[in-house]
């Protein structure tokens, strides 16, 4: 018999009077949406190709006797010390990897939200606007880290396994920090930048495009002024060239453009308060029409 | 809930978008429900609702629901709430049966629990054979159910339903107010926002009328219908203006529906006075009947006398 036939029934269990993680739903929902896209799947493998690269090319670094007849020398690239951990996590291809997934996963993560008018459900449950932001910021950092810290981190486990000895960690003990401190700059860096755009537009399509083109423009008109002027400081105008000069800086390795990097950090801090502060307008249990 | 605590207990309370005072001086008292919301377009119910939630904030006084303060307990208050709004409001790309359990879990029951809620609640209104359909492809009466379902999967101990029944057809709305009265009946407190007047007078006994966001009328719907005023309906042959002009000078109301007056005569005064007056302004009373009044008079007279 159907609950209606025998009319409105109660829930004998307890509600959490305060959920730690709140915000643990929305973050579920959000990894189980994008696995649901056309084409993501596959995207997603393929972006574990580069990690798989660098992962192959760490394993070769150790058997140099065994690929000698592949090998003339001994090539500078498969040294394995904190440069090769640069040029994985600054490689432009690998950025370019990140803000494509941040089109996969994020651009309707607020935007569908807003179009459909899906807030007012939220907040009409115990669940504050933090928890909603930490919800939607944790299902990009889930593939964010995904692509970054854990490939850093198996670099190095691998680099100490294939080695058989801790002489590498010895060399370089702050190189598992770095790896830390690097992936989650471009984790909030990455997920403030495309919940801020994805709560400027109730059109995911829209939003895509911003995330795209933003990224790709800053990095135009880079181009374009330095061609012409050759100031170095002009790199502080591209989004990739920030992530790459704090990277390159973490990594203990030369900087991309001679600008400090605390300028590049310090831009990407205040580009991230920016983004905060308009995700903290835009989100609203309400529309209110003033 | 806190012992003995009122549904509604709100002191003052006022709300200005900018320049524009949507609530004035808005005081509510309910001890029990269901209790019906009525007003005009403007009046301030949605504002009031909104207000309860704590999706804005209380500019002026200080109210309770459920025994909760609005302003500072508002987690609490969201916790022992359901909300249908008005809106069309889902999560794409998701089934039925999926989004209930995550707004239940959103709540703060287990996922396992949650889920197994959420079916519970989509049998009881009806969507039993769509629960694994996504939403999107829910037609415009399935998702009034699905918000009804959401409302419901935490089983609150109060649920603000915000035009329940907008955009469905007689069946689907009569099921609705079945499924309202049901959840009444159950113990569960039921405020309704509506402006369709036969809906609030099926499913509560209380109302509280709002307009231009000050409260016009408020209290038990059978005895507010006595108040202040007889409603008699009237026939007249000849010329009918000056003799409703003097009834107007004699404090009556009246509205015409075709060739039938609606005659809202104050208390003090005695139907003798239409036949006084008639027999003054030369006009032959063909038809005079002492009327049972309905929620559209009542509504028709508070919301009238505020204009």
């Amino acid at each position: 018999m159907s609950i209606r036939k025998k009319g409105y029934s109660h829930w004998e269990g307890q509600l959490k009077e305060s959920a730690f993680v709140a915000w643990f739903p929305l973050t579920r929902l959000g990894i189980k949406l994008a696995f649901q896209k056309r084409f993501f799947k596959l995207f997603f493998f393929s972006a574990f190709l580069p990690a798989l690269i660098f992962l192959a090319g760490i394993y070769v670094s150790e058997r140099m006797e065994d690929f000698r007849f592949m090998i003339q020398g001994q090539p500078s690239f498969l040294q394995i010390t904190p440069n090769y951990f640069k040029a994985y996590f600054t490689n432009s291809f690998f950025l370019f990897l990140l803000v494509l997934m941040m089109i996969f996963v994020g651009s309707g993560l607020i935007a569908d939200d807003l179009k459909f008018k899906a807030l007012q459900l939220y907040f009409a449950r115990p669940l504050r606007k933090v928890d909603y932001l930490l919800g939607k910021m944790a299902t990009l950092g889930f593939f964010l880290l995904l692509l970054s810290l854990i490939p850093g981190w198996i670099f190095v486990l691998f680099k100490l396994v294939f080695a058989g000895n801790f002489a590498f960690l010895r060399s370089y003990p702050w190189l598992p920090l770095a790896v830390v401190a690097y992936s989650l700059i471009l984790t909030l860096f990455f997920a403030i930048y495309t919940l801020t755009l994805s709560a400027l537009s109730s059109n995911s399509r829209h939003v895509a495009l911003m995330i795209f083109g933003i990224y790709l423009a800053s990095d135009i008109i880079f181009g374009i002024f330095y061609q012409n002027f050759h100031h170095p400081y002009l790199a502080l105008l591209s989004l990739k060239l920030n992530l790459q000069q704090v990277g390159a800086a973490l990594f203990g390795e030369k900087l991309f453009y001679p600008v400090p990097w605390g300028w590049s950090l310090l831009l990407l801090i205040m580009l991230m308060g920016l983004g905060l502060a308009i995700l903290n307008r835009r989100i609203r249990s309400v529309e209110v029409v003033k | 809930m806190t012992p003995a605590a009122k549904i509604l207990d709100l002191q003052r309370i006022g709300y200005n978008y900018g320049q524009i005072k949507a609530l004035s001086g808005v005081s509510i008292t309910v001890e029990k429900g269901p209790v019906g919301l009525l007003g005009p377009n403007g009046a301030g119910k949605s504002t009031l609702l909104r207000l309860l939630l704590g999706f804005l904030t209380i500019q002026e006084g200080q109210g309770k629901v459920m025994g909760y303060d609005v302003a500072r307990e508002k987690t609490r208050v969201r916790q022992i709430v359901g909300y249908m709004p008005e809106d069309e409001s889902y999560v794409p790309g998701i089934d039925g049966v999926t989004l209930t359990a995550l707004l239940g879990e959103l709540s703060g029951m287990p996922r396992q629990e949650a889920m197994k809620r959420a079916h519970d609640v989509l049998f009881y209104v009806g969507l039993e054979e769509s629960r694994y359909r996504r939403v999107e492809s829910y037609s415009k009466g399935m998702r009034q159910r699905l918000k009804l379902a959401q409302a419901l999967v935490h089983d609150p101990q109060l649920i603000l339903l915000d035009e329940p029944t907008s955009g469905l057809d007689p069946q689907g709305r009569e099921e609705i107010l079945e499924l309202i009265t049901d959840i009444s009946n159950h113990g569960v407190q039921v405020l309704v926002s509506s402006h369709i007047l036969p809906d609030i007078e099926e499913t509560c006994q209380e109302v509280i009328i709002l307009n231009q966001g000050q409260v016009a009328a408020q209290g038990n719907l059978q005895e507010l219908k006595k108040l202040n005023y007889n409603l008699y309906e009237l026939k007249v042959a000849g010329e009918a203006a000056p003799f409703l002009a003097k009834l107007q000078e004699r404090g009556c109301r009246w509205e015409q529906e075709e060739d039938l007056w609606k005659l809202y005569l104050p208390r003090e005064l005695s139907p003798r006075v239409i036949f006084e007056l008639a027999v003054e302004e030369k006009v032959q009373v063909r038809h005079l009947v002492k009327s049972q009044s309905r929620l559209e008079d009542l509504f028709a007279q508070v919301v009238g006398e505020e204009e």
